[in-house]
């Protein structure tokens, strides 16, 4: 009898420790983490496609990192499609410790990853730098999705065109103006193909400027609607058709393609979703000094993107020590600096003490970059990504194959 | 022979295998990351029923039949004058194999740099005033005929076929050829009824080698293809990686239907050419 009570109170303890091995890392305060992430890696799984941001991540983070918290940083080139595509492997697999411990997502591949429980969380709202410096408002959705706390606000892009002052003085104020001016000019305009991510919110701002606004697009997507309002975007677009490059029968593949048909001169007008793109490219030496950027009348589209912990992460604790130092105001300068990277911080300047909001308000961005507050005046939000996809697939069907 | 060599084989046709199946399943509806609801036929019927995916099905056909069709012709043609050359100038002709060295992308950004509306030979031309501006010279890349990619492919291909004629050739007896010129047969005749026949088989393979390569290739495509009328290999990767996760059947069925064609391609060309060859050796 006393031999069973003492099996029975064993399993009982067994079980109990088994429970508190699964719920440790949801219980962990960022103390904790910062005890357990001492002498770890962390393997950031992000898009390498940027000299400029791998130089940095490289650079600064790697070694506040390891200075601040003893944390070894891996910086991973991987487009975002390729690593979500690799933990739905990973899932299917079983595989419940992976390689991956952070990730840079946003938009559809964090819906994807959401979607198909790829994602660790809740976890933002333990993040010591989003209670203090962090409007939640700005970051409840992502394109439209609920963020619901599995990812952690970065950085902030927002989409402006390029073109080069001495070869276009007057560049256009709104969507009609850049009608015309394509049709004056021949073959001196594209866009990258969708669904290219700027090719994709290109064809997302004629949809806004061609139907009346962002406004009516926000409560998610409403077929009706879009099927009274699509037209009018495929008519602009099919309109200045004949006078893109190569006639429109083909459109450079993506971002990087058309850069390079702007900066060898086959087309007078760039775009990029960086605000400080052409800065860079001219610090680079690609771009000739007289390239500025402009926004439109109608407003430009702005996105937030995040760092998120797969499910499978190796070390979470880790992983989310260094979430929370990337959403840190010293973090989030630097990022800001246009010789680092030109990043629009996601944080709340607002919020910051003085000091630190001086030392972000005298950030010089460069010639090429416009001013903080023009931007800010012209940013839209993304639109919700049910639109997204619908719009890239009849893009194809009613403007590539027409 | 075959035999000791069986356990090597036994991962490589596992994995490939494995890697069909969950194609096959996965164009099917089946095992999909979202969850599935049974097999069902509608991603094929999807697939065919595109008259943009059918336009890209015979694109591609072509690009891949244009470009292994003028690399073995081309190869072939310049194997017989590598062969016909004296011994000491025959060392100076593996020049050819910098094509076969060459991986697949850097012939496509070669192909790039002289071929561009900004590259190379408009620069050449631009300076010799032929072409005043970057518009004055030819498209001949991203013009929606895909002579960017034949270009390319071409590169690759017309070595490789030369290499697979000139192993032939080196092998050759020269005696036969001889004896032809006795029997009054003149260069022509001889190289059709003598030297053709042989190099045929060779030509063959290295045929259906480069087809079944440039039918499914990413590198190229993705360099210099156009967007309208896409390569198929092209499709799939833009429903793969940067479309919604429910469009993937649509990628798997593009997929398991490329490889059906190829397969199917294959058998009734070497029936073909088997039937073709053996007529020849008869006359």
């Amino acid at each position: 009898m006393l031999r069973h009570i003492f099996l029975a109170m064993l399993g009982i303890l067994a079980l109990a420790g088994a429970a508190r091995a699964a719920g440790d890392i949801d219980a962990m305060t960022h103390a904790d983490m910062l005890a357990a992430a001492r002498g770890t890696e962390v393997r950031w799984h992000m898009w390498g496609g940027s000299d400029q941001i791998n130089a940095w991540v490289d650079g600064y983070v790697a070694t506040e990192a390891e200075k601040r918290f003893g944390i070894t940083l891996v910086r991973v080139p991987m487009d975002a499609a390729v690593f979500v595509n690799k933990l739905l492997t990973e899932k299917a697999a079983g595989k419940d410790t992976g390689t991956m411990d952070l990730l840079w997502i946003n938009g559809e591949n964090f819906r994807n990853a959401r979607q198909a429980g790829l994602l660790y969380g809740p976890f933002l709202d333990r993040m010591p730098s989003f209670r203090a410096y962090y409007d939640p408002e700005q970051s409840r959705y992502d394109f439209g999705f609920p963020v619901d706390g599995f990812e952690a606000p970065y950085g902030r892009a927002q989409f402006v065109f390029e073109y080069d002052s001495a070869r276009v003085p007057n560049p256009p104020r709104n969507y009609a103006e850049l009608k015309a001016w394509i049709l004056a000019n021949p073959g001196r305009f594209t866009y990258p193909q969708p669904p290219d991510f700027t090719g994709s919110a290109f064809i997302r701002q004629v949809f806004y400027a061609t139907t009346g606004g962002h406004g009516q697009y926000m409560q998610g997507l409403d077929t009706k609607l879009y099927a009274k309002n699509a037209p009018a975007a495929w008519t602009w677009l099919n309109e200045i058709k004949p006078a893109l490059w190569r006639e429109g029968r083909t459109y450079p593949r993506d971002a990087a393609a058309l850069d390079t048909l702007f900066a060898r001169g086959e087309v007078d007008m760039c775009m990029s979703y960086h605000p400080a793109h052409a800065q860079m490219k001219i610090l680079e030496k690609t771009y000739p000094g007289t390239v500025r950027t402009f926004v439109m009348e109608e407003g430009t589209i702005s996105n937030t993107h995040f760092t998120a912990v797969p499910f499978n992460a190796p070390n979470k604790a880790g992983a989310m020590v260094v979430a929370d130092f990337l959403m840190s105001p010293d973090a989030q300068l630097s990022k800001y600096l246009p010789a680092n990277w030109g990043d629009l911080p996601a944080l709340d300047v607002a919020r910051l003490p003085a000091e630190q909001a001086g030392a972000f308000a005298a950030v010089d961005l460069g010639a090429a970059t416009l001013p903080a507050g023009v931007l800010a005046g012209a940013a839209v939000p993304e639109i919700p990504s049910g639109y997204l996809e619908l719009l890239e697939n009849d893009w194809e069907k009613h403007v590539l194959d027409q | 022979m075959a035999r000791p060599l069986l356990p090597l084989l036994l991962p490589f046709a596992g994995i490939f295998a494995a890697g069909l199946c969950l194609t096959l399943c996965q164009s099917l509806g089946l095992f999909l990351p979202l969850g599935s609801t049974g097999p069902t036929p509608e991603h094929y019927a999807t697939v065919l029923g595109s008259a943009a995916m059918q336009r890209s099905f015979l694109f591609t056909l072509y690009v891949s039949l244009v470009s292994a069709l003028g690399s073995v012709t081309l190869g072939t043609g310049l194997g017989y004058m590598v062969w016909k050359l004296p011994a000491r100038l025959r060392q100076t002709a593996v020049v050819y194999k910098v094509g076969l060295i060459l991986p697949h992308v850097a012939v496509a950004f070669l192909v790039l740099l002289y071929f561009g509306q900004t590259g190379l030979l408009a620069s050449l031309l631009h300076r010799l005033g032929l072409a005043p501006t970057p518009q004055d010279f030819p498209q001949v890349l991203y013009a929606g005929d895909g002579l960017g990619m034949i270009l390319a492919y071409m590169f690759k291909g017309t070595p490789f076929a030369m290499l697979m004629t000139l192993a032939v050739l080196f092998g050759f007896d020269t005696r036969l050829l001889q004896t032809a010129a006795m029997l009054g047969a003149g260069r022509f005749h001889a190289f059709r009824r003598v030297t053709l026949p042989r190099l045929l088989p060779a030509m063959h393979s290295a045929f259906i080698i480069l087809f079944l390569y440039a039918f499914g290739a990413f590198d190229i495509p993705f360099l210099l293809g156009e967007s309208r009328p896409g390569m198929l290999a092209m499709r799939v990767y833009d429903i793969y990686f940067r479309k919604d996760l429910t469009e993937r059947p649509q990628a798997m069925a593009i997929l398991a239907l490329m490889f059906a064609f190829t397969a199917l391609f294959t058998m009734l060309y070497n029936a073909l050419a088997r039937r073709v060859d053996d007529r020849g050796r008869k006359l």
